[in-house]
């Protein structure tokens, strides 16, 4: 297991680096500048090559793709050039409500598409199985944006002063802010050190930092702003999951040692909960990680409609702007991301299939 | 040991050396040449000695319009321009020359991007990066304190999101209503619309030819003819297009800039829309069979809230009414302003907003010798335009307007479209709302008749230091914090602030601005002369170790003030 968790490791640093060289040279190759997207119709030739030259983008290409690798071994992702503020910082308050909101959007995914995905399976051919799939292919095609924004019209407007009334954007009520768990317990946190830096990333996961330091009126009102933008965003891996769920399901149903389990008189619960399911467990797996890994690097949308800070946001906002820094930083992290979603995937074969050896 | 584990060993080692090694290169920048900060005599108030410092340039030669600002006692401030500047007070007035202590901007290096300390009526309490900013009531300010303790700024890209805080009752004021809302709006009782008066134009450039990277001049045929560039400026049909997609309130253009700035109106109005003597001037400049491309950004502005559908409008109604081929092409924002503002396109799209109440932000800007994104340009519109800037009377520049928007309309270098209205919205139940002409909303004069007041605008800020920001969303976010010497009321006549009064000699060439004493900022300090001179001299002058900023250009400083003083040791 150690030998191929880290032999997959090592054969990700050179993927990883070609994606950085790739993107470094793709978004140079995008017309326009930063200089005119930030300053834009009041740019002046004379104002971007001060602009240029403050920004280190005067220099040649090859030269600042060697300066950006080099600080990328020392894990300095570069500072973004609209705000001055180091890729790092921005990554560190960004990325905890993008994973925030994707486990979740994956959390519903699993606990509502699996379970329609195995009634639709043990129902088979019958008005439920129809109906659970028509449900299915209706949530795959709507769009994210248009269903986040009838979520909001229909709870923060229908439903208003009502007890299912909830807020139709953001992460918290304005003016709401958590006290990060290292200030509740005391403990100093220097900012631009690693550990500073590690503190402020577990403490904007503002789910976690509430409920470990008791903050239940803040976790009350986190909760209830991620619910929308959660339940919109799950939508679609929902529907791919149930009929992925269904036919894995249907396909180990029919095979040999479930028809025996059958004649030797176990419930068909039992046939389906100890005999196939584990079974048929495997490509949802598969299908979930990547979900995961599409949530975490593109939910745009749905973080555009409930203005929600998260990456996908960032990484748009950052190709508008021809934030080179923030883009290739993001980008990285989110390959950085797929490639641990996807080790966390083959693992987890080993564990649900004993006959699979990681080699 | 096994080949996998020496493979682990070599990478582990060849990463601990990479990040051990050198650091990477930093940008230097060159000295400055010279430096022309220099103390002024000490000047003794209320038996207190106070050192003036001033921040001045070596003679008018740079180019710029300041010679020098200086701290003439601990309560005046003087302003020594080398040519009259009319506009003074209202560029002045502009929140980017906000005055913040000296020792803050000393103690963050001339970078306080996301720690203002003013003296508005607001103090800073918290940045909750993408989600929000919290200011708090200032209990020690000079003025009228607000009615609510605290403010909230959030941020939507999306008008429908925006419009559902407001809604939902989770906002008490929105910026840019979509026009497509705006009948939502009104027909609801719980909301109510405030339109913007900012000044704008909308406008179809048309670029004779530029001069592409190599320096090769390239010429936009046949909009080097002055009959073709007529043709369109009588071949669009401005009227239906400002009844079909402009907000009620918005107007067809009968010049470039809006009636409401003074001498905006003067001279001729333009073309009436001719469809036959269009075609005709077409036919006689043998381009009956044109085929030609509109570029346009497909991004929301306050002149062109709905820049597809309109530019698709245009395209067509120019084909039809010319019995040419136009097509509507869309390009990404950063490309398009690049090529557009260089004259690389023939035809597009493109639009203004006011950066201050005077007739010189638009005409000057547009129309100036140096401006290329027409072609060429027109010694008959831009040398009233020079004379006029250098007059401080009014009275005595309208001539001088009236002749050059004669020529703009003699030589139709661009057809001015229509001047749009563009609207905000608020819950009815909030006191004093109102969308002011310049500047963001003066919340301080509003009441929500609650704690606390919560405004949604379109995007986050990208610094809170907004002597080096030009986006309209910084700019918002400094207004409760920041103040300059002068100011905008609501309906954009300019008012005194940190400042009572500033007062010009005879030819305008010296302002003399008396400071407002007893004001302290939200750290506590007390306000006088020097701190202005070090906020001013942060942004004016290239060689001060303040000029640092967000982006280090400071561009409303260059391009209001025409040059930074040591541009070149910058």
């Amino acid at each position: 297991m150690v030998n191929f968790l880290l032999r997959r490791l090592l054969f990700a640093i050179p993927v990883l680096i070609g994606i950085v060289v790739v993107v470094f040279l793709l978004v140079r190759a995008i017309p326009g500048d930063p200089c005119r997207s930030m300053l834009g119709e009041r740019a002046t030739q004379e104002a971007c090559e001060t602009f240029n030259r403050v920004n280190g983008l005067d220099e040649p290409v090859p030269v600042q793709l060697g300066i950006y690798l080099v600080r990328l071994l020392q894990f300095d992702l570069g500072d973004s050039v609209r705000s001055s503020r180091p890729v790092m910082s921005v990554l560190i308050e960004r990325l905890p409500m993008t994973i925030e909101l994707s486990m979740s959007a994956l959390l519903i995914a699993l606990l509502v598409g699996i379970p329609l995905g195995i009634v639709a399976a043990m129902r088979h051919n019958t008005a439920v199985d129809v109906g659970t799939m028509a449900a299915a292919n209706v949530g795959v095609s709507m769009p994210v944006f248009w269903l986040g924004l009838m979520l909001a019209y229909l709870f923060a407007l229908v439903l208003k002063d009502t007890p299912f009334s909830l807020p139709p954007s953001g992460r918290l009520s304005a003016g709401a802010s958590p006290i990060p768990f290292y200030e509740v317990w005391g403990w100093t946190a220097q900012p631009d050190t690693i550990r500073g830096s590690v503190l402020e990333f577990v403490s904007n996961f503002f789910i976690f930092n509430t409920i470990i330091t008791g903050q239940w009126a803040i976790l009350g009102d986190a909760i209830k702003h991620l619910i929308l933008p959660a339940v919109a965003l799950a939508t679609i891996p929902l529907s791919i999951i149930a009929r992925i769920t269904r036919s894995s399901l249907l396909e180990v149903l029919g095979s040999d040692y479930v028809r025996t389990a059958r004649a030797k008189g176990a419930l068909e619960r039992r046939v389906v909960s100890r005999h196939a399911l584990r079974n048929a467990l495997l490509p949802v797996v598969t299908i979930g990680g990547l979900q995961l890994g599409l949530l975490l690097g593109g939910a745009v949308l749905t973080e555009s409609v409930f203005s929600l800070a998260g990456v996908g946001r960032a990484l748009v906002e950052a190709i508008f702007a021809r934030d080179y820094a923030v883009i290739q930083g993001f980008t990285f992290v989110v390959a950085f991301g797929y490639v641990l979603v996807n080790l966390a995937v083959d693992v987890s074969y080993a564990y649900l299939d004993p006959r699979i050896r990681l080699e | 040991m096994s080949r996998l584990r020496w493979l682990t060993l070599l990478s582990v080692l060849t990463l601990v050396i990479a990040a051990c090694g050198t650091p990477a290169a930093t940008t230097t920048t060159a000295a400055p040449t010279t430096t022309a900060t220099t103390a002024a005599p000490p000047t003794t108030t209320d038996g207190t000695d106070f050192e003036g410092k001033s921040v001045a340039a070596q003679d008018c030669g740079y180019g710029g319009k300041i010679l020098s600002i200086e701290a003439t006692s601990q309560y005046e401030v003087t302003f020594t321009l080398c040519s009259p500047v009319p506009a003074f007070q209202q560029i002045v007035a502009f929140n980017v020359f906000g005055v913040q202590p000296e020792e803050h901007l000393e103690a963050t290096g001339g970078a306080p991007l996301a720690d203002p300390i003013g003296t508005g009526p607001y103090v800073l309490d918290a940045w909750n990066r993408g989600d929000s900013i919290v200011y708090q009531q200032n209990p020690d300010y000079w003025g009228d304190a607000p009615a609510y303790p605290t403010l909230v700024y959030r941020w939507g890209t999306e008008s429908a999101a925006r419009l559902l805080e407001l809604q939902s009752g989770n906002a008490d004021y929105i910026t840019n209503v979509a026009p497509s809302d705006i009948a939502t709006v009104e027909g609801d009782a719980n909301l109510v619309l405030l339109p913007n008066r900012a000044p704008n134009i909308l406008y179809l450039g048309m670029s004779t030819g530029y001069f592409d990277a190599n320096g090769a001049e390239v010429v936009h045929e046949p909009f080097d003819q002055l009959e073709v560039r007529q043709a369109f400026a009588m071949g669009l049909n401005r009227q239906q297009l400002v009844d079909n997609f402009f907000a009620p309130g918005s107007e067809v253009a009968s010049h470039f800039v809006s009636c409401s700035v003074p001498n905006a109106c003067t001279g001729d109005p333009w073309y009436d829309f001719d469809a036959e003597a269009a075609q005709q001037l077409l036919a006689d400049a043998g381009a009956s069979d044109l085929e030609v491309t509109l570029y346009y950004r497909d991004v929301v502005r306050p002149y062109l809230p709905e820049a597809g559908p309109v530019a698709q409008e245009i395209a067509q109604d120019l084909s039809e009414n010319l019995g040419i081929s136009v097509n509507a092409q869309a390009v990404e924002s950063g490309e398009f302003i690049e090529a557009a503002t260089i004259g690389a396109y023939s035809l597009y799209l493109l639009g203004w907003t006011a950066d201050y109440p005077h007739i010189t932000n638009f005409l000057d800007f547009h129309f100036g010798e140096a401006n290329p994104q027409f072609g060429a340009t027109y010694a008959d519109i831009y040398e009233p335009l020079v004379e006029a800037s250098a007059l401080a009377d009014a009275a005595a520049t309208e001539p001088l307007y009236e002749a050059a928007n004669n020529a703009i309309r003699a030589n139709i270098p661009m057809v001015p479209i229509s001047h749009a209205a563009s609207n905000d919205a608020a819950l009815a139940s909030l006191e004093g709302g109102v969308s002011p002409v310049f500047g963001a909303p003066q919340f301080q004069t509003m009441n929500p008749g609650k704690d606390t007041l919560v405004f949604v605008q379109n995007e986050e800020p990208i610094s809170l230091y907004c002597a080096d920001e030009t986006d309209g969303e910084s700019l918002a976010a400094c207004q409760p914090v920041i103040e300059g010497l002068l100011g905008y009321d609501n309906d954009g006549q300019v008012v005194p602030k940190l400042a009572t009064e500033c007062v010009a000699n005879e030819d305008s060439t010296v302002w003399t601005c008396t400071l407002r004493e007893g004001v302290t900022f939200h750290d506590g300090s007390t306000f006088d002369a020097n701190d202005v001179i070090t906020s001013w001299e942060a942004g004016i002058d290239a060689a001060s170790p303040l000029h640092v900023g967000n982006s280090g250009v400071f561009e409303y400083y260059t391009y209001l003030w025409t040059q930074l003083i040591n541009a070149l040791a910058g």
